[in-house]
């Protein structure tokens, strides 16, 4: 039995947003399951629902095989969760905040402080375990809040973006620890904003857009899914949309599918033995008189996942120019 | 219900720690009505002359009516926490939980209760300094301390009204502030019954502040007055639950 079941939950707001449009989708216990999706695609309303701190509109959710709206103090039990939003007393300090939700939890008052103590050694609270969190950094409150979900030793513990606001090097720090969680046993559930962070820690993934999971894998097969390398045909500063489109048309004979994605300046086609068919490309190219600045061979990525399945990109990266887009042909 | 105590004794110890860690706050809220207390004691202290003025200082009178304004105004302050509460995600964490829905309210009733308690504990020292008597001594002082944390929680249920349907601490806390100063002067907290206007008698009899403050001036002045005791008990019992039934009410439809 699957340890989280979502089926085709919906979530109408009351002003009539409709955040959650019809999803099922279901988490194996010791999965880190990944929930990548833009602002607004409706992660932290699907993780609240089933934290049963929302009703859904419609649709099933259970954890444990336990109906999370009928029953939801069991559910509560089983689970953790650190809000997209940090949740801790700024009055009290980390050690009394996290003292407090584990006697909430139900934690007797030695084994609480047990706990609490083992958890600020681990998230390398112990010098501050004293202070009022209300003097923490951003880096340390986020520690502490997921202290907070920890300290009860849930089995599946659910993280809104936890690394949003981190620097790097704490958030691969962050990365570590919830591997080594994962190896004793957790499950995780986390919904991210970054392609890397999916990439890097989540065993399987959804992709989210606007309410709707547009596919799910595992970041290795939903790669392979795209069909190949990609090859990647960057044109002159001078070029117009006209030879961008020429370029794509080429391009498209070498799909699979027969799709190319045209970006500004730019086509991007996928294929299996792309390196080797380089030449060929070139051949092509010029055949058809297109001026070419740069040719590339990469690896897919999950932002050419994303990019396929949804018909947008998750977000432009910083180190390419923001670009007009036009799709795989298909509209939205 | 030994459940409800735990849950609701773990929410009661936060609110206690948040007390004392801020004292700045705990003295605001003393502050004003301390200076209530000195300037009214003052100002009004040729009242005792007027015919019908039947105790022996404006003091002796003023002790329960700043009892109650020092109460009404904790009892505002617990609203402004519970948004605070909803805005900085410390509902959720209660919410989140494995513990009953009315704990969480329990928890803030009780702390508002003590909060009034010890507060109507130093406003009695204070006045004993000023040179107040009081005519039922430590036990009058004890049953004046447990009626202030009855009409805290009375008020403090209001307050969370207020908060849980707006959402908004500014309003919550001006919404307080405006209700204070009429509720208290169409009582007989400043002035005796009988020396008010016959309009404001009748009004004053049907605000529960008058209820609380006869019963609080009694203890202070006369002795153990059983009647206005089971009468303030009454009224501001019966406030009490009216607004936590409110307050559990909109907290229901808060958290959905
Ligand atoms: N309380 C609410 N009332 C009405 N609409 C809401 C509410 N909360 C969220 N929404 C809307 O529901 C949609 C999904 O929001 P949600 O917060 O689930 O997205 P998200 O994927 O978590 O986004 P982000 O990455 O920005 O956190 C958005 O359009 C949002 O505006
Ligand atoms: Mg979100």
């Amino acid at each position: 039995m699957a340890l989280i079941q979502v089926d085709e939950l919906v979530k109408v707001y009351p002003g009539g947003v409709r955040a959650v449009d019809d999803i099922s989708f279901v988490v194996e216990e010791g999965e880190i399951f990944g929930f990548l999706g833009p602002n607004g695609a409706g992660k932290t309303t699907t993780i609240r629902v089933i934290v049963t701190l929302l009703k859904p509109t419609s649709g099933r959710v259970a954890v444990d095989g336990i109906d999370v709206v009928a029953d939801p103090e069991p559910v509560r039990r089983r689970i953790g969760y650190a809000a997209q939003f940090i949740g801790v007393d700024d009055d009290l300090t980390a050690m009394e905040n996290l003292v407090m939700q584990g006697r909430l939890h139900g934690l007797e008052p030695r084994e609480a402080q047990r706990r609490s103590h083992e958890l600020l050694e681990v998230l390398q609270l112990v010098e501050v375990a004293g202070r009022r969190a209300g003097t923490f950094s951003g880096g340390m409150r986020r520690r502490l809040d997921l202290g907070q979900a920890l300290v009860h030793g849930p089995r599946v513990l659910f993280l809104d973006e936890p690394t949003t606001g981190l620097d790097p090097q704490t958030r691969r720090a962050l990365w570590e620890y919830l591997r080594e969680l994962n190896s004793r046993g957790v499950t995780i559930f986390l919904t991210t904003q970054y392609l890397e962070e999916a990439d890097a820690l989540a065993t399987r993934l959804a992709i989210i857009d606007q309410g709707v999971i547009a596919i799910e894998g595992t970041p290795a097969a939903l790669k392979r899914g795209l069909g190949g390398d990609a090859i990647t045909v960057t044109l002159p500063d001078d070029a117009g949309p006209d030879a961008t489109e020429q370029a794509a048309r080429v391009l498209e004979r070498f799909s699979d599918t027969g799709e190319a994605a045209r970006f500004d300046r730019s086509a991007r086609v996928f294929t299996a033995e792309a390196a080797s068919r380089l030449a060929e490309v070139v051949r092509a190219l010029d055949g058809a008189s297109v001026k070419v600045a740069r040719l590339e061979v990469s690896e897919p990525t999950l932002d050419d996942v994303f990019l396929r399945h949804t018909g947008s990109r998750m977000r432009v990266e910083e180190s390419k120019p923001p670009s007009r887009l036009r799709m795989f042909g298909r509209g939205r | 219900m030994t459940r409800t105590l735990r849950e609701s004794g773990i929410l009661w110890a936060r609110q206690m720690k948040k007390l004392v860690r801020i004292p700045l706050l705990l003295f605001f809220a003393l502050a004003q009505p301390l200076i209530f207390l000195l300037l009214f004691s003052q100002v009004f202290t040729n009242l005792d002359r007027l015919p019908g003025f039947e105790y022996d200082s404006y003091l002796q009178f003023l002790v329960p009516s700043i009892v109650a304004l020092t109460a009404l105004n904790s009892a505002f302050q617990s609203g402004i926490g519970m948004v605070t509460d909803i805005e900085s995600g410390m509902l959720d964490k209660f919410l989140i939980a494995p513990i009953r829905r009315s704990s969480v309210l329990l928890g803030k009733v009780f702390a508002d209760a003590t909060r009034s308690a010890a507060q109507a504990t130093v406003i009695v020292l204070v006045s004993l300094l000023m040179g107040a008597r009081f005519a039922t001594g430590i036990p009058g002082v004890a049953a004046m301390t447990v009626l202030a944390a009855l009409f805290g929680i009375a008020w403090a249920g209001l307050s969370n009204i207020i908060a849980l349907r707006t959402r908004n601490g500014e309003l919550t806390m001006i919404v307080g502030i405006l209700i204070t100063f009429p509720v208290l002067f169409l009582s007989t907290a400043f002035m005796p019954s009988i020396l008010l206007p016959e309009w404001l008698d009748t009004v004053a009899k049907f605000n529960p502040i008058t209820y609380i403050v006869e019963a609080l001036r009694a203890l202070v002045n006369t002795g153990w007055d059983w009647t206005a005791i089971a009468q303030a008990l009454g009224v501001t019992g019966g406030l009490a639950v009216v607004t936590f039934a409110g307050a559990t009410r909109a907290f229901r439809k808060a958290i959905e």
